[in-house]
């Protein structure tokens, strides 16, 4: 080996500088507390971190959407919850009418009841949170229930939200729908066949009609004709002689029709007529108003024939809200297990990219004293190689 | 007697050798100098009587101590530690101007949060606060693009303005060489040995092969021919220049001086490096990179260009500036196919849905102009190309916009029956493909009664679904088909046969016309350099088109371009966005990571050559005080022995 001054110069340099560039690094290590600075440390470990920060970002991203998605959907449980309560009271006092505890001022007073629990229950249908409307499916900008009023009171709770509902990412690959459809989950959708309550000897016709909730037949007669009208006597079709088996009625505010088979009339009033399966919670509560407050001056037997089914009127609707409180009550463990999914992944995640990115820091310490000495022992010796030379000999 | 005669000879040598020996001490330190040692030889005997005498020493040359070979090995590994020197340098900066791994927020982790923006707008689709973020978060990752894109831009300047200047240091190193060519052969042609002047050569040719990789040829009289690239750039006292430019392709080269054509293949050396980082290595990341911005833009804006925001419909749009009207070189492939225009007159409420084709493949072949024409020639809106910008302008009392929602009514009814009913259509169409669905009446009667009910067939004739309309079905409720679609029938008649067509889109484009032309898009610019928010979406938020349905409250539109987050795409080898970057980060890191272990390895391989060479040619002060000693004694004892003479010879004129 060499021991010229150029070498000897060469091995000191290069020897400080591996030692240097060493220490360089294991400092950065011990500063940054990661093994992996930048891809080039380490490329194969930093592709797998970088995509689990990706996906770190990803989940941390979707937990916050199915937390909101859940407030929300709690937020909707809890009002379900409320209105299902308040159409229990009002089945409860309705049930209570039947059995007679009420006089006529009292049913007044019942009347104003089930008015409250109505104005309630629209409130509780038009309720936001945050700045989204609960029951509009995907319009949630807007209030989805609107109220036409005579004299002060409700005549008519019409659904003006949409009937798509919207569906959000809450996982890769898995969507679910958010905010309700009010008009899907307050109104009953399984139509049976019209159940004609009164003694004029209307029944049901073979066609399916569309009149919804309760109908007020009128059967009058013009002194040749069977008259019969739905729209409170605003429009009128004539039953022929004989009858028919199946002859349409409109109602002229709505469109819709009621099947009857008239062969069968043999005469005049006013009946309820009931289709079940087709109630909404609003509706049938206006209708039992009304029926309460009797202004169309129905007999008492068949009122209170009518308001014992508007018992169970009640019931079927309150159902549709209970059904639709525990689909949502699933849908909320459902979220409630993918969320404890999603951090259990998130944990995982961030576990691995623990083990792959941060430096041991032991470790470090061991190389860095190693690194050092060597550093110290290059110095040295290239001190004792510079300071001794046969010059010092020769006299 | 010849004794004076060996005593100067030996008196010389002495003092020859002593200055070779204080020569090769006095650059113990210079870098590049090669030891020296003096040869020594007896002169010829003379016969003196019976015996043949020595007639003492002479210096027969000075020897310049060199392992050509040793000496070539270490020139080019010099070479190619300084093109891997060269190309670490700028990688690593690239590789830090990523910023990943660091507290600052690098292009991965703002893509993200773009995404994310995009899921959040789309379960908040109405709200200004999420559309505010959407547009935030894509303005932040345009400019980290752009950022990129200018960072690249500036490299590549820098590289060029490094070539040149590496060409000219070249030029000027070939000059040196080529003037001590000249000086080392009128030395050496007389018989003498110019060594320093050859050292200095050499390392002149040592600082060439750093720039470039370099072949040496040995000529007579000590001359060295010099190559670059196998192009002789040293030939003797003549020379070669070189210049470092851009060709027409945009690839950087090293060329003649004054001939572009005559390109060199310079592989190592400093000037090899810039080469490679220019021609291959940035160009391959920059390509990449715009590659990935390519796609975002495009995938984002095929989504964007059909939907609608808050704002609603369209008074205005005015795409952007196209390189011309010939729409087989738009930087978004257009091809044929049709895109359908929706048209509401917001007087009546009608809608209406114009298809326009689009026929690229055809001997005469649409052009922007065209399509203006095309589209200009339908009622209630105009269009124009101004500038090589396509605008479409609706009439007073109309709109317009791209929805792919279905109309509210059936596009063709044949209803034959005195009262038939009204028929209503809504919902979302969720299948992929644009579609025709003929619904035709079996039986007769009205609606609600009697044995009735619809067959619902594409356009293919195939039977897709039967819906009932008969007793059963209330006039009024909603049919849903599969496929999202939903129908209403009133209270009507219907006669056998009977029918109706739904047209149903997937896609309100399948010719990208649209997306080419700047139409309702989110983004704009073709890659990393010039991508963009579009000025009409950063300033309206309520323009973001989040929505694919008629009343403008779904949230469809946003869900698709969020869903881009996980779309393979073709252009990205298959990858999605995030996967293709991972893919970029990693190997650039690859790549730096062999660029520092290959840098290392030469390190180490220079190291132990140099070590090598220093056995040979470096001076070694202990050896050369040894030979000091040496020859000082000598010339101790030669002037003894001249002192001798002196004596004898004094002695015997006194005995005279």
């Amino acid at each position: 080996m060499s021991s010229s001054l150029t070498s000897i110069y060469d091995n000191i340099a290069y020897a400080l500088q591996l030692h240097g560039k060493a220490i360089t690094k294991l400092q950065e290590q011990a500063s940054s507390g990661n093994r992996v600075n930048r891809a080039s440390d380490s490329p194969s470990d930093a592709y797998r971190i970088i995509g689990l920060n990706s996906q770190d970002r990803s989940l941390a991203s979707y937990l916050g959407r199915v937390t909101e998605l859940m407030d929300s959907m709690e937020m909707s449980s809890s009002l379900l919850s409320d209105m299902a309560s308040d159409l229990a009271d009002a089945r409860t006092v309705v049930t209570q009418i039947v059995g007679g505890i009420y006089d006529a001022e009292g049913q007044k007073q019942v009347a104003n009841r089930l008015n409250n629990t109505l104005e309630q229950l629209v409130s509780l249908a038009n309720t936001k949170e945050g700045n989204q409307y609960l029951f509009g499916g995907t319009d949630t900008d807007a209030a989805p229930y609107r109220v036409v009023r005579e004299g002060g009171k409700i005549t008519q709770v019409i659904y003006e939200g949409s009937h798509e509902a919207r569906s959000i990412n809450v996982a890769p690959g898995l969507e679910v729908e958010t905010f309700h459809v009010g008009d899907d989950i307050f109104r009953s959708d399984d139509r049976g066949d019209p159940v004609f309550l009164g003694e004029t000897g209307a029944k049901a016709g073979t066609g399916t009609s569309n009149v919804r909730g309760d109908v007020w037949l009128t059967v009058d007669h013009d002194g040749t004709n069977y008259r019969l009208s739905i729209d409170d006597g605003a429009t009128f079709v004539t039953v022929p002689a004989g009858g028919q088996t199946n002859q349409a009625v409109t109602d002229s505010r709505t469109g819709r029709v009621l099947y009857v088979d008239t062969t069968g009339i043999n005469s005049t009033g006013v009946e309820m007529v009931r289709v079940p399966g087709t109630y909404d919670i609003f509706g049938t509560l206006i209708s039992l108003r009304d029926a309460l407050i009797n202004e169309r001056g129905v007999p008492r037997s068949e009122l209170l024939d009518f308001i014992d089914r508007g018992a169970a009127a009640i019931e079927e609707v309150r159902n549709l809200v209970v059904q639709t409180n525990t689909s949502t009550g699933s849908k909320i463990a459902f979220l409630n297990t993918l969320k404890n999914h999603l951090e259990d992944t998130q944990f995982n995640v961030t576990d691995e990219t623990t083990r792959l990115q941060q430096a041991d820091v032991a470790q470090i310490a061991i190389d860095l004293s190693r690194r050092e000495i060597l550093y110290q022992m290059s110095l040295s010796v290239a001190g004792k190689l510079l300071s001794t030379s046969l010059l010092d000999f020769v006299q | 007697m010849n004794d004076f005669g060996i005593a100067l000879s030996g008196l010389r040598a002495a003092q020859t050798a002593l200055d070779i020996v204080g020569n090769n001490v006095a650059n113990a330190a210079t870098e590049g100098y090669h030891r020296q040692r003096v040869e020594l030889s007896a002169l010829d005997s003379v016969p003196i009587g019976n015996v043949e005498i020595g007639a003492g020493v002479s210096v027969s040359g000075v020897t310049r101590l060199i392992d050509g070979l040793l000496e070539a090995e270490i020139r080019r590994q010099q070479s190619a530690h300084e093109q891997t020197s060269q190309e670490l340098s700028i990688l690593t900066s690239v590789e830090s101007s990523l910023g990943e791994f660091t507290d600052t927020d690098g292009l991965n982790a703002t893509l993200d949060a773009f995404f994310k923006a995009l899921q959040n707008l789309a379960a908040h689709p109405q709200e200004r606060v999420w559309q505010n973020e959407a547009i935030s978060t894509a303005q932040t990752l345009a400019g980290e693009f752009r950022r990129l894109g200018t960072l690249m831009m500036g490299l590549e300047e820098q590289l060029l303005l490094e070539a040149k200047n590496t060409a000219a240091s070249i030029n000027s190193l070939v000059t040196q060489i080529a003037e001590l060519n000249n000086k080392i052969q009128s030395i050496e042609i007389s018989g003498q040995h110019a060594n320093n002047l050859r050292d200095q050569r050499d390392s002149l040719i040592m600082s060439l092969s750093k720039l470039a990789d370099t072949e040496t040829v040995e000529r007579p009289y000590g001359v060295v021919d010099v190559s670059i690239g196998r192009l002789p750039v040293v030939t003797g006292s003549m020379t070669m220049s070189l210049e470092a430019g851009l060709q027409s392709d945009g690839s950087l080269s090293v060329y003649v001086e004054g001939d572009e054509v005559a390109t060199i293949n310079v592989q190592a050396g400093r000037m090899g490096g810039l080469l490679a980082l220019k021609n291959e290595l940035l160009a391959g990341f920059e390509s990449d990179l715009d590659a990935l911005a390519k796609a975002i833009v495009s995938q984002v804006n095929q989504y964007h260009v059909q939907g609608l925001g808050q704002d609603g419909s369209f008074q205005q749009l005015i795409g952007w500036a196209m390189n011309g009207t010939d729409l087989s070189t738009t930087a978004t492939p257009v091809t044929d196919g049709s895109f359908f225009l929706r048209l509401t007159n917001t007087t009546t409420g009608l809608v209406e849905r114009h298809a326009i084709d689009v026929n690229v493949s055809a001997a005469t072949p649409d052009t922007l102009d065209t399509i203006a024409a095309k589209i200009d020639a339908i009622d209630g809106v105009s269009a124009s190309v101004v500038s090589s910008q396509l605008q479409i302008t609706a009439d007073l009392g109309y709109t317009f916009d791209f929805l792919p929602a279905v109309l509210s009514e059936p596009t063709t009814m044949n209803l034959t029956a005195g009262s038939p009913p009204t028929v209503a259509v809504s919902g979302l169409y969720n299948d992929s493909d644009n579609q025709t669905f003929t619904f035709r009446a079996v039986g007769g009667g009205s609606v609600g009664n009697g044995l009735l009910r619809l067959d619902v067939t594409d356009a293919d004739g195939n039977i897709v679904t039967a819906v009932n309309i008969g007793a059963g079905y209330a006039a009024g409720d909603t049919l849903e088909l599969d496929n999202g679609i939903k129908i209403t029938l009133s209270l009507g008649q219907v006669n056998d046969g009977d029918s109706f067509e739904i047209e149903a889109f997937a896609t309100a484009d399948t010719s990208g016309l649209l997306a080419a032309a700047g139409m309702n898009v989110f983004f704009s610019g073709s890659g990393a350099l010039d991508m963009e928010v579009c000025s009409e979406i950063a300033n309206s938020p309520g323009r973001i088109a989040t929505s694919l349905g008629r009343d403008l409250t779904d949230n469809m539109a946003a869900l698709n371009m969020a869903g881009v987050q996980d779309e393979a795409v073709e252009s990205l080898d298959g990858m999605t966005p995030s996967q293709y970057f991972h893919r970029i980060v990693a190997d650039l890191g690859m790549e730096v990571s062999l660029k520092q272990s290959r840098q290392d390895n030469i390190e180490a391989m220079i190291q132990n050559l140099e070590q090598h060479r220093s056995e040979i040619s470096a001076v070694n002060v202990n050896d050369e005080a040894a030979l000091l000693l040496i020859y000082e004694k000598m010339f101790q004892a030669v002037a003894k022995y001249m002192s001798s003479i002196q004596t004898t010879m004094t002695t015997m004129m006194d005995l005279i």
